[in-house]
C-alpha cells in the first residue's frame, strides 16, 4: 500500500456503495455532529487548517475558496461537484463516485453547511454510465433516509442535490465551463473576473469543487485538521487517488499518500511497467500536466512541491506509464487532436492555435515535417500560456513544449527521416 | 411527448425556481433516448414549454458530441482513441472493426445494425482498451470481444 | 475616483471602469474586435491584451482598474502578443481583400497593418468553410472570414432581442449560425450587424459587390421613416469617382445608408427601414410642373397657383409632417396668414410593418410631425366646409375626402395618377437635395445635409411658397 489511507479505507463488496454499509462504517455520523454542534464558520476552519488542495487539477487551497463566499449575503449559494472527469488518463473520481458515492454526499452536504447553500448539483459526464446509475441511486437513497430534501434532523438544515448529466465535452470539466453548461448552455468557459464565488452559476456565489476534494471533508471534520495534515507533507497533506494507466502491469486506482516515493510506486505497488520493459517516461497527472522522463521520475516523490519543482504538476492524479520504445510523437499527435477536438472555440489563441498545432503533427507523423515546425510549436504553445479564457490552450501548450523539451530528437528525427524512430509504436 | 413531459415535470421540480434553462440538457436526453434522435418539431416544443430561445437549444445540440439529430445504428460502437487506450491497441481494434464492419467512423452499415465511432477518453484509462455500446462500457476489450459483439449485433 | 497610471501617466478612473475604457478616455489606443461600448464583455478575441507590472499580461476589457496599478500598454511584451494574437486570427482567415465588402473599412486589415505587418508564420493550406450562407434575406455570412468575435450573436441577444444568432459546433469548426425559425429575417434591426461585424464576414446582400467604400463619401441625413429621427450616414459616388460608364443616375444614388452615431436620438444603431432608403427616396419623380395633366413649364405652373390663390376666399392647405422646419417656416411666413392649415399624415405604417418597440422604432412613420404641429397645431386634417381652394403638400392625401368643387394645388415629389388630376401640379425637391432640420418625437432637433443636386425643373418649397405668396402676375 503506497502510505496511509484516508479513503479507499473498507474492501469493496457488491453493497459497499449502498446506503446500509456507509451507515455500517459510520458514514452520516460526522454530519449529524456537525450540524448539533459545529458552526459552518468551523466546518471552514478545519478544511482551511487541514490546508485541503483541489483534487481536480489546479490544487488551489479550498478553504481559501469557500473564504470568498460571504455568509448572510441574502443570495443563494451554489456547491457544485465537478464529476466531469475527462482529463485523459484520469479515472479516479469514477471510483469514489461507483464505490463511495455516499462518501461524496456526505462531504457534499458539510460543505454545503459550512457555505450555506441550500441547492448542489453533481455534475457528471454523460458518457459515464455505472458511475452515474450509483451516485443516482444513492442520491435517491438518501432523499428517502431524510439526508435530502428535508432538514436534517432538528438542525434545520435542508439541502436538495441535482445530478446533472453532462453531453460529451472536455471543456465542461473547467469550473466556469461546467457552469455554462449546468445553465442548459453550451459550456463557454468565463472570464475571471468576476471569480465564480462571487458571480457563479445564475451569477450567484458557487464552489465548484472535486469529487475528490469533497470526498475528504467529512475526514477532516470527523478526525479534525491536525490528523489530515498528519498523513502527507508539510505542502501537501492528505492522500491522493492516483490513476495509473498505460504501459503498467497492474493499472487501476490507488490511493497514495502524498511524498510517497515515486519509483517504488511503480514498481512495487503497481507491479512495474508492462512486460518488464525499461521506463521512458511518465505523464503525471493526466496529459495537461508536463511529461518526465524516467531519469527525472527516478528521484521524485509523489507530492505537489516536488512536482511543481520539477516543471510539472500532479494534475488530476491521470498518471499515464510509458514503456521504452513508444514513439512519443505519435503520443503527441493523439494528444493534439484531443485537444483540437475539445477547444470550445471562443477564444483566438486555442481556437486556431489547436487546430494549428494538430495540422503540423499529422503532417509530421505523416512524414511531410518541416524543419520550422519545431519553433513553431513552441511559439503556438507560448502565445497559448496566459492568454486565453480558460486553461485548455495552457494545457496542450505545456503538453507540447514539455514533450518537446525532454523528447526533442525523437521530433527531429521524424521530420528529418520522414518517419518515427519507432516505426509510430506505442503499444 | 405526454409520458416523457411528467417525466420532464418531475425533473423540473427538482431544480430551483428560475432554472428553467439548466433543463435543456436533460431534456434533450430524455428526449434522444426515447426517439433515437432529436427532431425539429421536439426543438420547438422544448424551447417553447422552457421559454428559452431556440438558437439555445440549437446551439446545445450542435455542440455537444453526444447528441444527435438523426437516427443511427441499432448499435452505436464508440472506440475510445485517446492516449491510454491507444497504448493498449485501441487503433488496431478500431481499424479491426473498420475491416469487419466495412464503414469509417461515422458511418452505418447499409443493414443499420451498427453504426461506428470514435470518442475521447471516457474515464476507464485502468482497463483500456475501452469501447462504448451505446450507454455500456466494455472494458479490456480484444479482438475476440469484438467478434463475438459484431456476431451478436442485430 | 481610483487613480492608475497608463504609459507613465497618472489618470483619474471610476472604481467601475475598465483599464480599456480608461486608456481609450485617456487618448490611449488599444486595439479591439470583440468589444463595443454597448455589449456585454466577450473577452474571447484576446487583442487587447495589456500588461500590468508585476501581474503580467491580461485582456484590458475585463479588468477592473485598480489603485496604482502601472499599465503599459504598448510594451514590446505587448506588441509581440498582439503580432500572435493577429497570426491566430488570419490563420484561416482568407486573403479575400480583393473582393470583399469590407477592405478600407476593415479593422482586421488596418490592425494587420499598424500591429503585424507580417506574413503568416503558417505554411499550411487554410482551413475551408461556407462563403455564401444566407443567414436571412437581407444579410449575407461568410464564414471563413468570421473571427468568431461574437458581436453579431451578442447583439441578437442583448440589444435586438431577436435571439436569432448563435453558433454551431465547436473549435475552428464553429460557425455563426440563424435560428432555424426565421427570427433573424424577422428582426427590424438586422443589417446593424453588417457595420457591428469587425471583418467582412456579416455583408449586406443590398449593397454586395456595388462599390467600393473609398469610392464613397458619406452625408448627414436623418432617416424619415419614423418620428425617431435616426441620424445616418447616406453614402454615395464622390465626385471624383464618378464613372462615365453608368448614367447621371447611378452616379448620384444612394448606394447604401449607415448610422450616424448619436447619443441623443439612436445611438449607434438604426432600422433596416433606414438601411432602405433608397426605397423612400429613388421611387419615380415628379420632374414636371402640370396644369390638369398638361406640362407646362415651372414658371407657369406657379403663376397658375399664384392666381388661384390670390382668387380663393377660404384657401386651406394640407401640411405634410416630411416637411423641414425651414420650409414649415417658410411656409407659415409666407402663406400662413391667408391659409387654414391641417398637418396631414403623409404615411401610416404598411402591413407587416414593425409599429413601435422599446428601441427606436415609433408608430408615427413620418419624420416631422412635431415640428409640423409645433407651427400648425395637433389638430385633425379635416378642412372647413367652406374651403374653396385646396393646397396639398406631400402624399397620403385623401383625395375623395377633398370639398368638391375647390381647385387643388398639389406639391409632391414623386410620380402618382393624382398629379395629373390636379389643377396645378408643382413637383418639389426631396430631402437629399436639402439642407434642413426635423424635431422628433421627444423634441431632439436633428440636421440633415444635401447629397445630391436637384433637378432645375423641380422646385425648393421654401423659394416656391415666398413665390407664390407675391402678388399674382398681370396678365401680360
Amino acid at each position: 500500500m503506497p502510505g496511509r489511507q484516508l479513503l479507499m479505507t473498507f474492501p469493496l463488496t457488491v453493497g459497499s456503495h449502498t446506503l446500509a454499509e456507509y451507515r455500517a462504517r459510520g458514514g452520516y455520523t460526522t454530519l449529524e455532529h456537525a450540524l448539533q454542534q459545529r458552526t459552518p464558520q468551523e466546518i471552514t476552519q478545519a478544511v482551511t487548517a487541514a490546508g485541503l488542495q483541489g483534487r481536480g487539477g489546479a490544487m488551489f487551497p479550498t478553504g481559501r475558496k469557500w473564504a470568498v463566499v460571504v455568509p448572510g449575503d441574502g443570495q443563494p449559494h451554489y456547491l457544485v461537484a465537478n464529476a466531469d472527469e475527462g482529463e485523459p488518463g484520469t479515472f479516479k473520481d469514477r471510483w469514489i463516485l461507483e464505490h463511495a458515492p455516499h462518501l461524496l454526499l456526505e462531504g457534499m452536504l458539510l460543505s454545503a453547511y459550512a457555505l450555506e447553500a441550500r441547492h448542489c448539483f453533481i455534475y457528471i459526464r454523460g458518457e459515464f454510465d455505472l458511475p452515474y446509475r450509483r451516485v443516482a441511486a444513492a442520491v435517491e437513497e438518501a432523499y428517502a433516509a431524510g439526508w435530502l430534501g428535508k432538514p436534517i434532523g432538528d438542525s434545520g438544515f435542508a439541502c436538495d442535490i441535482v445530478v446533472y448529466r453532462g453531453a460529451g465535452a472536455y471543456v465542461a470539466g473547467e469550473a466556469s465551463g461546467l457552469l455554462s453548461s449546468l445553465e442548459g448552455k453550451k459550456s463557454y468557459p468565463r472570464n475571471r473576473p468576476p471569480r465564480l464565488t462571487v458571480r457563479g452559476l445564475y451569477q450567484r456565489p458557487t464552489v465548484v469543487n472535486n469529487v475528490e476534494s469533497l470526498s475528504n471533508v467529512a475526514g477532516i471534520v470527523a478526525h479534525g485538521a491536525a490528523a489530515f495534515r498528519a498523513v502527507g507533507t508539510d505542502k501537501s497533506p492528505g492522500t491522493r487517488l492516483i490513476s495509473v494507466s498505460g504501459h503498467i502491469e497492474r493499472p487501476g486506482v490507488y490511493e497514495v499518500e502524498l511524498g510517497y516515493p515515486w519509483r517504488r510506486f511503480i514498481d512495487e505497488d503497481c507491479g512495474g511497467v508492462l512486460g518488464d520493459r525499461p521506463l521512458k517516461a511518465v505523464i503525471p497527472g493526466g496529459i495537461s500536466s508536463q511529461v518526465l522522463t524516467a531519469r527525472e521520475v527516478e528521484t521524485l516523490h509523489l507530492s505537489h512541491e516536488e512536482l511543481w519543482s520539477a516543471g510539472s504538476t500532479l494534475g488530476t492524479g491521470g498518471m499515464i506509464v510509458i514503456a521504452e520504445g513508444t514513439c512519443m510523437v505519435h503520443l503527441l499527435q493523439i494528444m493534439l487532436r484531443f485537444y483540437h477536438h475539445e477547444s470550445c472555440g471562443q477564444c483566438t489563441p486555442c481556437r486556431e492555435g489547436t487546430g494549428w498545432m494538430h495540422r503540423i503533427i499529422n503532417r509530421i507523423v505523416a512524414g511531410e515535417g518541416r524543419p520550422e515546425d519545431i519553433e513553431r510549436l513552441y511559439y503556438i504553445a507560448k502565445y497559448n500560456d496566459g492568454t486565453t479564457i480558460c486553461g485548455l490552450g495552457d494545457a496542450a501548450g505545456y503538453a507540447v513544449s514539455a514533450m518537446l523539451d525532454k523528447f526533442r530528437d525523437e521530433f527531429e528525427f521524424s521530420i528529418a527521416h520522414k518517419r518515427s524512430r519507432y516505426e509510430g509504436h506505442i503499444e | 411527448m405526454n409520458p416523457l413531459k411528467l417525466e420532464l415535470e418531475a425533473l423540473r421540480a427538482r431544480f430551483p425556481p428560475g432554472f428553467e434553462s439548466s433543463l435543456v440538457l436533460p431534456c434533450l436526453r430524455r428526449i434522444q433516448q426515447q426517439r433515437g434522435y432529436v427532431a425539429d418539431a421536439d426543438i420547438d416544443e422544448l424551447a417553447a414549454s422552457l421559454g428559452v430561445p431556440r438558437i439555445q437549444v440549437e446551439e446545445v445540440l450542435s455542440f455537444y458530441t453526444q447528441f444527435r439529430r438523426a437516427p443511427i445504428g441499432r448499435a452505436h460502437l464508440q472506440v475510445c482513441r485517446n492516449v491510454s487506450c491507444s497504448m493498449r491497441g485501441a487503433e488496431r481494434l478500431l481499424e479491426h472493426l473498420q475491416r469487419k464492419l466495412g464503414i469509417a467512423p461515422g458511418e452505418t452499415t447499409p443493414d443499420g445494425r451498427c453504426t461506428l465511432g470514435t470518442v475521447e477518453c471516457l474515464g476507464s484509462c485502468g482497463t483500456a482498451p475501452v469501447i462504448m455500446l451505446n450507454e455500456r462500457h466494455l472494458e479490456q476489450v480484444t479482438i475476440a470481444v469484438l467478434d463475438q459483439l459484431i456476431a451478436e449485433l442485430k | 475616483m481610483t487613480e492608475l497610471v497608463i504609459n507613465g501617466k497618472p489618470v483619474q478612473a471610476r472604481a467601475d471602469q475598465t483599464v480599456l475604457e480608461v486608456a481609450l478616455a485617456s487618448g490611449f489606443y488599444v486595439p479591439t474586435f470583440c468589444w463595443h461600448p454597448q455589449l456585454s464583455t466577450a473577452g474571447n478575441c484576446r487583442m487587447c491584451l495589456v500588461e500590468v507590472e508585476g501581474r503580467g499580461l491580461d485582456i484590458a476589457c475585463n479588468m477592473p482598474v485598480s489603485a496604482g496599478m502601472h499599465v503599459l500598454t504598448d510594451s514590446e511584451d505587448v506588441k509581440a502578443h498582439r503580432k500572435a494574437m493577429l497570426q491566430f486570427i488570419t490563420l484561416n482567415h482568407p486573403v479575400d481583400c480583393g473582393i470583399c465588402d469590407k477592405a478600407g473599412e476593415c479593422r482586421l486589415q488596418d490592425y494587420h497593418y499598424t500591429y503585424n505587418g507580417e506574413r503568416s508564420k503558417s505554411g499550411d493550406p487554410k482551413l475551408r468553410s461556407h462563403k455564401l450562407v444566407n443567414l436571412s434575406d437581407r444579410i449575407l455570412l461568410d464564414n471563413e472570414r468570421c473571427i468568431l468575435c461574437l458581436r453579431c450573436t451578442r447583439f441578437t441577444h442583448e440589444i435586438s432581442k431577436s435571439m436569432a444568432l448563435g453558433v454551431e459546433r465547436r473549435g475552428d469548426a464553429s460557425a455563426i449560425c440563424a435560428a432555424a425559425d426565421r427570427s433573424l429575417a424577422l428582426d427590424p434591426y438586422s443589417d446593424n450587424l453588417i457595420d457591428l461585424c469587425p471583418v467582412g464576414a456579416l455583408q449586406s446582400r443590398e449593397f454586395l459587390y456595388k462599390a467600393r467604400v473609398w469610392y464613397l463619401q458619406p452625408t448627414a441625413s436623418i432617416c424619415p421613416g419614423c418620428a425617431r429621427g435616426c441620424t445616418v450616414q447616406i453614402w454615395h459616388r464622390k465626385a471624383d469617382w464618378q464613372l462615365k460608364a453608368l448614367d447621371a443616375r447611378q452616379n448620384s444614388c444612394i448606394v447604401r445608408v449607415t448610422p450616424l452615431e448619436n447619443p441623443a436620438v439612436n445611438g449607434p444603431w438604426i432600422c433596416n427601414k433606414g438601411r432602405d432608403l433608397a426605397r423612400i427616396f429613388e421611387r419615380r419623380r415628379a420632374e414636371q410642373a402640370m396644369l390638369k395633366g398638361t406640362p407646362v413649364a415651372l414658371d407657369a405652373a406657379v403663376d397658375a397657383a399664384r392666381a388661384l390663390i390670390q382668387g380663393a376666399r377660404h384657401p386651406a392647405a394640407l401640411i405634410s409632417n416630411w416637411a423641414s422646419n425651414e420650409e414649415l417656416a417658410a411656409f407659415k411666413r409666407h402663406l400662413g396668414g391667408r391659409f387654414t392649415a391641417r398637418v396631414k399624415r403623409d404615411c401610416e405604417p404598411q402591413p407587416g410593418e414593425p409599429l413601435q418597440d422599446d428601441l427606436l422604432i415609433r408608430a408615427d412613420k413620418n419624420p416631422n410631425t412635431a415640428g409640423a404641429q409645433a407651427l400648425f397645431g395637433d389638430g385633425p386634417p379635416t378642412l372647413p366646409a367652406a374651403t374653396d381652394l385646396v393646397l396639398i403638400w406631400g402624399e397620403g392625401c385623401d383625395f375623395a375626402a377633398l370639398p368638391h368643387g375647390a381647385p387643388v394645388i398639389y406639391l409632391n415629389s414623386y410620380l402618382q395618377p393624382e398629379n395629373g388630376h390636379a389643377d396645378v401640379f408643382l413637383p418639389l425637391s426631396v430631402q437629399t437635395e436639402r439642407r434642413g432640420h426635423y424635431t422628433n418625437f421627444a423634441g431632439t432637433v436633428s440636421e440633415f445635409q444635401p447629397c445630391f443636386r436637384k433637378s432645375d425643373s423641380v422646385a425648393d418649397a421654401e423659394a416656391l411658397f415666398e413665390a407664390l405668396a407675391l402678388p399674382a402676375a398681370v396678365s401680360a
